[in-house]
């Protein structure tokens, strides 16, 4: 941020590796191509792309700091003000229906190619940056760059699979994986498989070992928490939930009913079909929850965790300097205080002095009545509703208590993304607030 | 018995049962044939009151107690014995039995190695102390392998006589017992059994253990500060001040500020009560601001922002009798259960 020079001449020779390395492999993939003499046009194209990344390389390695390659300013200063969490939330949403929506185009593999090539080079451009480099390129984080990609890979190469079989059954045809079932056999096909797999990824370790060591710290004191103060990467997720709920919420019901919901999965779902080959048509409902619940609540959250998340929790651009200064609006108020002091005017019910226990308990519930009026609502009528409406044909299937557990899991599980929302529309800091008793909702 | 899939333990332990009361029906009856002559009879030992017990047993369909097989154990050795030890001493054939359940595996030994190889070889032996009856609960895997020796044998004609060998462990027990009895009787009034001074000193070392173990949570020197300190004079926390140095020792911020209308003096104790993080003083916003999960606090403790559910909490402060403010750590107060306004909670400024 302030030594630029200093920085880009540091970060430039990681970066002229990085193009090599793009236009290496964008090189053999052009000559792939060219081999095959289907897809000339492409071939041609990606060895020209293979091109600009060899010139933006020797750009990096020029030796001048001004010759890196970088993101515009104006650019960045424009991520950094419309970055905010709720168009994270939102953005990623819309991106995430977009992939589904028409993921049969996005299953084509040089549509595929050019994403991920176009992805490959925005990071490149922004690392150049020092606040995106400092966040990225921290030892802690970078696994959670190769998680964004992997998880990328993993899902498309499922969801290319499901689109080929959905348009077979469509067609009448049998799927892939009945006409193409040659088997293989474990000893040697797997086996060696494996031991080729756990060699180089030893080897991978030890390299990332040496050239990303660990970042130790001083001593650990009760008195100081570092700022910020990270869960590791696999709970922030958990950590994202919990600027949203109490702690018992966030932090002990919410992840129980994730283990819980993934093992009642295989005895809540009825649909016969989709066992032991891919597809979405056939499955929807299944695969959609999954999707939302794996991606959009958990994976975005630990990305939204570890790379936008900075000082007291703040939420930064990914070019925005991590001060621990940054002011940042946060007033939010329990639906008691909204319902009796904005909306009735009054004061919350409060019980007198020295009155005993009983009458205590019972002023609680005077004042939380608005709150627990709605969570029971939410949580006892809403269920029996959607199977006279929209889980019409699920309740007959399921029976009663197939049908509740599932209902209740799905409640449950949205009432993070509604407590988002209600959070960023209204303010809200919980629905049920008893601090008397630790009881928060 | 094989052709069954899988097998109960109880069904195992019948099993092996019979297979025993047969492997010694088998041992018995050669050696009735052969040690007649020597007016001895073996069948008189078979029933003896340590074999019957065992014998109404195995046909019961329930589980086997520990006693059972044990008896078990002792009616295959009573009914085996008869082979060697019955004929050289006729009075500890029960002993044995109740003795050892051990010596049930030897007998089969000599019953079944004849009757395979003529040279007798060692590997040839093992074999067939192998292939006997096995004591004891046979494995699912085991049975059938276990049964099917058993019902050769039994088809063959019976094997060569066996010459009684006299049986060294009846020999020697009864003449450690009465020994014990006799002679060595007195160390048991002096010292009680060797078992018990093992678990006197068992005990003793224990209890010493324990001991020293309490004494280590009692240490000469405890690095922990004191819960009361004394953090200076009223006029060192002018109005508005909030007073950071004592958070890395003590973990308290004292601040000066007002509250419901009152000028106080108050210590804050450095837990965000969302997930118990060490909030920050933010002097520029006058706000403690918690890296955790962003919540946020009024100089005067209450939250209004972020997760945290209530204010921080204080700690008692009162003025010494040297007039200087001293923090007591050992109590708390909590706001939303109305104990601010607790004289000890503060100190009007």
């Amino acid at each position: 941020m302030h030594s630029n020079g200093f920085f880009l001449s540091d970060v430039a020779g990681f970066l002229g590796g990085y193009y090599t390395f793009l236009a290496i492999m964008n090189g053999v993939a052009a000559m792939i191509l060219w081999r095959r003499q289907q897809r000339t046009g492409w071939a041609v194209f990606w060895a020209s792309f293979a091109g600009v990344m060899m010139i933006l390389a020797s750009l990096a390695l020029s030796g001048s700091a001004s010759m890196v390659p970088v993101l515009p300013e104006a650019i960045r200063g424009l991520v950094n003000q419309l970055s905010g969490p709720v168009l994270y939330t939102l953005g990623t949403t819309a991106f995430l229906v977009l992939l589904f929506v028409f993921r049969k185009f996005f299953v084509q593999p040089m549509v595929a190619w050019t994403v991920f090539n176009a992805s490959l080079l925005l990071l490149g451009l922004s690392m150049a940056d020092e606040n995106f480099a400092a966040i990225v390129m921290k030892p802690d984080n970078v696994p959670i760059v190769g998680l964004v990609y992997l998880l990328a890979f993993f899902t498309w190469v499922a969801t290319k699979q499901a689109v080929v079989n959905d348009e077979r059954i469509k067609q009448g045809l049998p799927v892939v994986e009945k006409v193409n079932d040659e088997k293989v056999l474990v000893w040697p096909d797997l086996v060696y498989t494996e031991l080729i797999c756990m060699v180089a990824v030893s080897a991978l370790l030890l390299v990332w070992a040496i050239f990303l060591p660990a970042p130790l710290e001083e001593p650990a004191s009760s008195v100081k928490t570092p700022n910020p103060s990270k869960a590791p990467w696999y709970f922030l997720g958990l950590q994202e939930m919990l600027v949203y709920f109490d702690p018992w919420y966030a932090g002990v019901v919410l992840p129980s009913l994730v283990v819980f919901g993934l093992m009642a999965m295989p005895y809540l779902d009825f649909n016969k079909r989709g066992n032991g080959y891919y597809s979405i048509e056939e499955r929807k409902f299944s695969y959609l929850v999954w999707q939302f619940g794996f991606f959009e609540l958990w994976i975005t959250l630990i990305i939204l965790g570890t790379f936008l998340r900075g000082p007291n929790w703040n939420f930064f651009g990914p070019f925005e300097y991590w001060t621990p200064y940054k002011v940042e609006v946060l007033n939010n108020v329990d639906l008691p205080q909204m319902f009796w002091v904005q909306w009735l005017n009054q004061p919350l019910p409060r019980a007198p002095q020295d009155a005993g226990l009983l009458t205590q308990i019972g002023y609680i519930f005077l004042r939380e009545a608005p709150g627990l009026i709605v969570m029971g609502a939410y949580l006892v009528l809403l269920p029996p509703l959607l199977a006279i409406t929209v889980f019409r044909g699920f309740y007959a299937k399921m029976g009663f208590i197939r049908y509740m557990v599932m209902a209740n899991l799905m409640l449950l599980m949205l009432t993070l993304p509604l407590k988002m929302i209600l959070r960023w529309t209204l303010n809200l800091k919980y629905i049920i607030s008893i601090p008397e008793f630790s009881l928060n909702f | 018995m094989a052709d069954k899939k899988k097998m109960s333990v109880a069904e195992i332990l019948a099993a092996a049962r019979g297979e025993g009361k047969a492997a010694g029906k088998e041992a018995a009856m050669p050696a009735d044939q052969t040690a007649a002559a020597q007016a001895e009879t073996p069948q008189s030992s078979a029933d003896s009151p340590a074999a019957t017990p065992a014998a109404p047993k195995p046909g019961s369909a329930g589980r086997p107690s520990v006693k059972d097989i044990l008896a078990m154990a002792r009616s295959k050795g009573a009914a085996a014995s008869p082979v060697d030890a019955a004929p050289a001493k006729p009075k500890p054939a029960s002993k044995t039995a109740a003795g050892k359940p051990a010596p049930a595996k030897k007998p089969n030994a000599p019953v079944a190695g004849p009757k395979k190889n003529v040279q007798r070889d060692t590997a040839s032996i093992l074999a067939a102390a192998r292939s006997g009856a096995k004591p004891g609960p046979v494995g699912k895997a085991e049975a059938p392998v276990v049964a099917k020796p058993q019902a050769r044998s039994a088809a063959k004609p019976p094997p060569r006589p066996v010459p009684p060998r006299p049986a060294r462990p009846a020999a020697k027990k009864p003449a450690k017992n009465a020994a014990t009895d006799e002679r060595r009787g007195f160390l048991g009034y002096a010292v009680g059994s060797f078992m018990a001074v093992g678990f006197t000193a068992l005990s003793m070392t224990g209890g010493l253990f324990g001991l020293g173990l309490a004494r280590f949570f009692f240490p000469n020197v405890l690095a922990e500060p004191p819960s009361r300190f004394k953090v200076g004079s009223k006029e060192g926390f002018p109005v508005g001040k909030v007073e950071t140095k004592y958070v890395a020792q003590y973990g308290v911020w004292v601040v000066n500020s007002e509250f419901e209308g009152v000028q106080q003096i108050y210590a804050l104790k450095t837990v965000c009560t969302h997930l118990g993080c060490t909030p920050n003083w933010l002097e520029a916003e006058q706000k403690f601001k918690c890296p955790c999960h962003g919540s946020g606090f009024y100089k005067d403790g209450i939250n209004f922002e972020g997760p945290a559910p209530r204010p921080l909490e204080r700690y008692a402060i009162r003025i010494a009798d040297d007039g200087q403010l001293e923090v007591d750590k050992s109590k708390s107060f909590q706001e939303e259960l109305g104990q601010w306004n607790d004289p000890e909670s503060f100190v009007t400024a």
